[in-house]
C-alpha cells in the first residue's frame, strides 16, 4: 500500500467512511422498521395516552376514589384495572388481572411522580400527577407478578411495590358488581 | 554520538521522532483499517446484543401500547 498515492488514499478513506455511514443508515431503517412492523401487527406501541386529572381532589370523588379502585369487568368483557400510585403504596396492592385476555391499566398519583413496570412484561410506564396513565396489555401467563415502583419517588420509594395476580380463566370470576379481586392464597 | 557532547535528547522538547517518513507512512495507511475493523466488530457486537434481546426478551413479553 506503501506505493499509494496520496491522493488516492484520501479517497480511500472517504470511501471507508462512506460505506460506514451507509452502514449505520441501514442499520437505523431496519431498526425503524422492525419496531414500525412490531406496532402494526403485534400491537407493541409506546404507552401515549394524554389524559388530564386533578391530582389535589383524585381521591374524593370520581373513577379514582377508592370504592372505584381495582379490577372491573364491564358488561362488554372489557377488563380495566384502576390504581393510585402514591407515597409509598400502590392502591390496591394486589390487582387480579385475567391471563390471554386483553387488559386496559389506569394509574393515577395524587402527590409526586412514580413508575411501574410489571415483570416479565413489557408494561412500563411512568405516573405523573396531572395525568392518567394508561397501558393496554395480555397477560400471557398465570402467577404472581411483582409491580415495583422504578421512579424514585422519596425515602420510602424501595418499599413501594405491588402484585399483580395474573388469573387463569376459570379463576377469574367478578362479582354481581363485576369487580374481582386477588384470591387468597 | 560521543558521550561528553551536548545532545538534543537533554531537552525533552527537542527529542526527534526516530521513525523515518518513509515507515510512518506505511503505519498510517494501516491506521484507518484497524480503526475501521476495532470500530466495525464494537459496533457488530452492540448490534448483535440488541437484536439479540428485542427478538428474545422483548419481542415474546407480548403486545403493549
Amino acid at each position: 500500500m506503501s506505493d499509494v498515492h496520496p491522493e488516492m488514499h484520501e479517497r480511500w478513506i472517504l470511501g471507508t467512511e462512506l460505506l460506514w455511514a451507509f452502514g449505520v443508515g441501514v442499520f437505523i431503517a431496519a431498526a425503524l422498521g422492525m419496531i414500525v412492523f412490531t406496532a402494526l401487527t403485534m400491537s407493541i406501541n409506546p404507552p401515549s395516552n394524554v389524559e388530564r386529572i386533578d391530582p389535589k381532589v383524585l381521591h374524593l370523588s370520581g373513577e379514582f376514589a377508592e370504592h372505584n379502585l381495582g379490577t372491573t369487568v364491564t358488561a362488554d368483557g372489557g377488563v380495566t384495572v384502576r390504581a393510585i400510585a402514591t407515597q409509598f403504596m400502590f392502591v390496591p396492592a394486589c390487582i387480579a388481572v385475567p391471563a390471554n385476555r386483553l387488559v386496559t391499566l389506569r394509574f393515577a398519583s395524587p402527590d409526586v411522580i412514580h413508575g411501574l413496570l410489571i415483570t416479565g412484561t413489557n408494561v412500563n410506564t411512568m405516573v405523573v400527577p396531572g395525568f392518567v396513565a394508561q397501558v393496554h396489555t395480555e397477560f400471557t401467563r398465570s402467577g404472581d407478578l411483582l409491580m415495583p415502583c422504578h421512579e424514585y419517588c422519596g425515602l420510602g420509594h424501595s418499599e413501594m411495590w405491588a402484585t399483580v395476580q395474573v388469573m387463569a380463566n376459570d379463576e377469574f370470576k367478578p362479582g354481581p358488581d363485576g369487580r374481582v379481586s386477588c384470591a387468597q392464597r | 554520538m560521543q558521550p561528553e557532547q551536548p545532545s538534543a535528547a537533554d531537552s525533552p522538547s527537542e527529542v526527534a521522532d526516530e521513525v523515518d517518513a518513509a515507515a510512518l507512512a506505511r503505519v498510517m495507511r494501516l491506521v484507518p483499517l484497524g480503526a475501521a475493523v476495532l470500530a466495525g466488530s464494537t459496533v457488530a457486537l452492540l448490534v448483535l446484543g440488541y437484536l439479540l434481546i428485542y427478538v428474545l426478551v422483548f419481542i415474546p413479553r407480548g403486545s403493549v401500547g
